[in-house]
């Protein structure tokens, strides 16, 4: 049985908002001075049990009653939204902040990786700068000249290795920032977001890299990441915090999975209960619009791979009129992806609904909107309801060891092949 | 295995030790204390024509200075010493002095990125501070033997130094040791409170007046001697004086007084540096 490197026990973390301390030097003084002189208590600050527990204007807790056990060689996931604790606990983890109460303890060498480039300065060269980095990471004088040209050969900048960094440009600066941290060898990793710079390129490296040593060489990672992909390839097991809780603890796809079912639900519907109060105007008014994902299971996210339904139901308030509707789908950034009209029916005055269904497997992972245009005589616009609906997908891969972001707005699943033509015989006596 | 009879190799908790750091922790670390020194040490000529050259030209300016306005123009007695060997003398050890003293005050305030991004143990910064300015103060040493070198061989000057020599390393010590422990206890007052930042470069420049630096303590008046007295750093500029040039007031209690209020700065802010040090990653 693996044996218990890292155990964290009934932690929390509170800061203070607002000011430095109280304010001032006096203030503090005299603080100092009713607290420890007077023996009174101190009307400021009171760190005890209770206090923990409650929730006051001008403290905000960041991290509550954590619990967690890693065993060794396990790779950690910490999914969360902004603000959620993900960092604080890196943070207490890696001895940088104390907490408020609660205890880690571990066994080994722990390095952190909280951010791409610390001690680096720009003036330096970036031979100086490997040494300098590597210092502050932890690493001794042998072993970085033990590794140096790894490090080099994995930055890629062989030819400035002597020029200051402040000439670099940024991809340079974070690719060989990254080389130095990379090629530490802690007992414990943890990694903190460092994923969100660089290019596609230097992403696959960096992953290839992080899986290289968690897999092969057995360390124990801790890694937070707003990449869900990432984190349920690499992972093993997920942390979700959620305001500064533990939501969820388990295996990464489940808990990746509730994390994304819980924050998507938004936007996927608006409904009118009465014409007066419905956008629209005199001759149609919207009486609901909806979009309805087909998913295999409850808790399944949104993904790519997922149908999607969109039903539309308008008041018509005009006699009889040859009606149509188009579904319009904008990416996020406003680009039309397409306009797909419905065929034109008769109505008579009252409800008239519509639905239309996206196939899965055809749009890329990202944000989409939906905007409806109701239209007559297949020419005469009467209505355009704009961005009624918003959806997120998220990014699904099956086999492909590669986590950068898929190119273009849709990913349609045509039939394509790659086969061998022809087999080169290596020919004898030319 | 059960938990209770787990052994752990660290424990983070809400309180912090009054000393947490072992030495061989502090050991595994030396790499990064002498990478520091280095840094440190190019950072300060990097882009400058004259390069590390400006380590002797400031102290050299200083010296031409103080030999004007306070022998040519105030006429302060500097015993029988020439002046230009007194204030060089002088000038040299409160360089080093003072620019340990102002680098180490800004520890926090300087480093605040790197600390909150990684862990190491946080004295080694302000070490390293000093680390850098005693290279550079072994190279203004330098320059003041060979202004003695070159007296000694020009004039008929007779410096009657005995075996106080010996005393050398000590007069160091004591510089650097109080030079560090002022450093410490201001980086953290300034980094919670700004107030102090304004205080460190007037406090050191007026902190020069009541020190032995451009008259010896032997030439100060009787009746305001105590003034001079009563600052511990007294002691060791008379000791550096007497080591290297041979002429100095030095009692033993008064050695002692500057000792004990060394070793107790010292201790002191380095407890209070290490216990204030995480709490400041908060609030900085």
């Amino acid at each position: 049985m693996p044996e218990t490197v890292i155990e964290i026990e009934n932690l929390y973390k509170m800061y203070r908002l607002g000011v430095i301390g109280t304010g001032s030097f006096r203030q503090d003084l005299q603080r100092w001075w009713t607290a420890n002189i007077l023996r009174k208590e101190d009307p400021f600050f009171q760190v005890n049990h209770e206090y923990l527990h409650k929730a006051s204007p001008d403290t905000i807790m960041a991290l509550q009653n954590i619990n967690l056990e890693v065993k060794h060689g396990e790779a950690i996931g910490i999914i969360g939204k902004n603000g959620s604790g993900k960092s604080t606990l890196l943070k207490i983890i890696s001895r940088i902040v104390r907490p408020t109460h609660g205890t880690v303890r571990g066994m080994g060498k722990v390095s952190s990786l909280l951010e791409v480039g610390t001690g680096f300065h720009q003036e330096l060269t970036g031979r100086e700068n490997i040494y300098i980095s590597g210092y502050i990471l932890g690493m001794s004088k042998p072993e970085i000249r033990r590794k140096f040209d790894e490090i080099v050969a994995f930055s890629g900048v062989e030819q400035f290795i002597d020029t200051p960094v402040k000439r670099y440009s940024s991809g340079m600066y974070v690719r060989l920032a990254f080389a130095v941290a990379a090629h530490l060898e802690p007992d414990i990793l943890i990694v903190d977001e460092v994923l969100a710079v660089g290019d596609a390129d230097f992403q696959k490296k960096c992953l290839g890299k992080m899986r290289e040593v968690s897999q092969a060489e057995g360390r124990t990672i801790l890694f937070v990441s707003h990449s869900m992909q990432a984190i349920k390839n690499l992972c093993d097991k997920a942390v979700w915090l959620n305001q500064g809780k533990m939501q969820a603890f388990g295996p990464s796809a489940a808990i990746v999975n509730k994390y994304l079912t819980s924050t998507q639900d938004a936007h996927l519907m608006q409904v009118w209960q009465s014409p007066d109060e419905a956008p629209g105007n005199e001759l149609v008014r919207i009486r609901s619009v909806e979009l309805e994902p087909q998913l295999a299971s409850l808790d399944a996210p949104l993904d790519i791979r997922t149908p999607l339904t969109v039903r539309v139901q308008f008041w018509n308030m005009q006699e009889e009129s040859v009606l149509s509707i188009g579904v319009h789908l904008f990416t996020a950034g406003g680009e039309c992806i397409f306009d797909l009209p419905s065929p034109a029916v008769t109505c008579a005055k009252g409800l008239v609904e519509g639905e239309c269904t996206i196939p899965g497997n055809f749009l890329n992972d990202g944000s989409y909107y939906v905007s409806i245009i109701i239209v007559r005589d297949t020419s005469i616009s009467l209505y355009y309801h704009e961005e009624c609906l918003r959806f997120e997908l998220e990014d699904y891969r099956e086999n492909i060891q590669w986590y950068g972001k898929w190119w273009g707005t849709v990913r349609p699943q045509f039939p394509i092949q790659l086969r061998q033509a022809e087999i080169m015989i290596p020919q004898e006596g030319i | 295995m059960p938990i209770a009879t787990q052994e752990w190799e660290w424990e983070i908790g809400s309180r912090t030790s009054i000393w947490n750091h072992s030495l061989k922790e502090l050991w595994s670390y030396r790499h990064l204390l002498f990478g520091l020194v280095r840094r440190n040490f190019i950072l300060n000529y990097q882009q400058t024509v004259l390069g590390p050259i400006w380590i002797l030209f400031q102290p050299a300016l200083t010296l031409v200075t103080f030999v004007i306005v306070f022998h040519k123009i105030a006429g302060i007695s500097t015993g029988t010493l020439p002046p230009v060997l007194f204030y060089a003398a002088g000038i040299v050890l409160w360089n080093f002095l003072s620019d340990s003293f102002i680098g180490t005050a800004s520890t926090f305030k300087e480093n605040v990125q790197v600390f909150s991004k990684v862990y190491f143990p946080r004295i080694i910064m302000p070490i390293s501070v000093i680390g850098t300015q005693l290279l550079r103060f072994a190279m203004q040493l330098l320059m003041l033997l060979a202004i003695v070198f070159y007296y000694s061989i020009t004039t008929d000057l007779q410096l009657q130094t005995g075996l106080w020599p010996l005393a050398f390393p000590v007069a160091i010590l004591l510089t650097a040791g109080i030079s560090l422990g002022m450093g410490l206890l201001f980086s953290i007052l300034t980094a919670k409170y700004r107030d102090f930042s304004n205080l460190v470069a007037l406090g050191i420049r007026l902190l020069m007046f009541v020190t032995p630096v451009i008259y010896p303590l032997a030439a100060v008046p009787e009746n305001m001697r105590w003034l001079v007295e009563l600052n511990p750093i007294t002691p060791v500029f008379e000791l550096f004086r007497l080591s290297i040039l041979g002429e100095g007031t030095l009692t033993l209690v008064h050695f002692i007084y500057s000792l004990s209020f060394t070793i107790v700065l010292l201790t002191g802010s380095m407890l209070l540096f290490n216990k204030q040090g995480d709490k400041l990653i908060d609030v900085v």
